[in-house]
């Protein structure tokens, strides 16, 4: 596993290096982080944090309502408030997504 | 963010006879007339027009033994206050009408979406952080009113004098937030499954949107509990006396 990040970090690094030695760029010459790629990468990490938090929330509110079922109620509204919470987080990326032209 | 106005405003615009002009700074000098820029606007004030035409039936009809409808509308009061009562410990009921207010609003626009031809109004950042900035001016207003206005400024300066200076500004800085972050998530949800449901759309128009449409109903209904539940917190933090 740490092979392969190295390997694919090493390769991003290359590409970056490529795109910035290309001498037949445009006039404009974009690396490869400018632009909607970086908001795509921005976004998967985003969502990977906030599955991997949603998840650790949704197991405690289970747990909760497993060992005592009479407060189902709270726990869901507690619940849903901090998902939302959590959300927010990944929906800020999204709107810097949709600002990245 | 593309531009995209909703077939209904491209519809208005050719039956009217709108004229077409690029508008300086947006959506790439595109020629659009004015319902067709102003999109959300139409969407939201049609949205509010359908609510207030819903509740407005509800209430001509009002009667002991109630209709489907005013069971409906008497469900959604009811959990309002239930809701309200939850938060707000003393004289919360009063507040009602606006929560109210605001929770249809929100819902019949996240739900304009799922309409064919038209667009959720929430799903324009001016629509929500409206929405959201008279939240703001509501609890603040009724956060001042309660406890007076020099009261109601000092509590955010937190109970120790000698750390003021460093609390207030970052009292005031969290307040502030809250407009972005309760109009951002809103925003961001529903533009974010409308877009979703455009792109499933675009690759089969038949069967294949029909999930992301009835996750957009769910999140339509979540989202209008979140934005309400937070209108509520945000009040009963305001309003709240400390003993």
């Amino acid at each position: 596993m740490k092979k392969f990040l190295t390997t694919a970090f090493l390769f991003t690094l290359a590409a970056v290096a490529f795109a910035q030695g290309a001498p037949t760029a445009a006039p404009a010459a974009k690396s490869l982080f400018e632009g909607q790629f970086t908001a795509h990468i921005a976004l998967a990490i985003a969502a990977a944090g906030c599955g991997l938090a949603q998840g650790k929330a949704v197991v405690a509110a289970c747990e909760g309502v497993a060992r005592n079922p009479q407060a189902a109620g709270n726990i869901r509204t507690t619940m849903i408030i901090g998902l939302a919470l959590i959300e927010a987080l990944v929906i800020y990326v999204l709107v810097a997504a949709f600002a990245i032209k | 963010m593309e531009h995209h106005a909703s077939l209904l405003a491209q519809w208005l615009t050719q039956v009217l006879g709108l004229a077409q002009h690029p508008w300086p700074g947006f959506a790439h000098g595109a020629a659009l007339s004015i319902l067709e820029r102003y999109d959300h606007l139409l969407n939201a004030a049609l949205a509010a027009l359908v609510a207030m035409l819903f509740t407005a039936l509800v209430r001509k009809n009002l009667s002991r033994i109630p209709g489907p409808l005013q069971q409906m509308f008497e469900g959604v009061v009811e959990w309002l206050k239930g809701m309200i009562n939850d938060n707000i410990a003393h004289h919360g009921e009063k507040h009602l009408p606006f929560i109210g207010t605001m929770a249809l609003f929100v819902f019949f626009n996240n739900l304009f979406g799922l309409l064919p031809g038209l667009s959720p109004g929430t799903s324009n950042w001016n629509i929500t952080l409206g929405a959201a900035l008279v939240v703001f001016g509501y609890y603040n207003f009724q956060g001042m009113k309660e406890q007076g206005v020099g009261k109601y400024w000092l509590h955010f300066a937190g109970p120790i004098w000698w750390l003021m200076p460093l609390m207030f500004p970052l009292e005031i800085l969290g307040l502030l937030s809250r407009i972005l972050s309760h109009s951002l998530r809103l925003f961001g949800n529903i533009a974010g499954e409308h877009v979703v449901a455009g792109i499933f759309f675009g690759l089969m128009p038949i069967l294949l949107p029909v999930p992301m449409m009835f996750l957009g109903l769910f999140f339509g209904l979540i989202q209008t509990f979140v934005f309400t539940m937070l209108a509520v917190i945000y009040l009963s933090g305001a309003v709240s006396h400390e003993h």
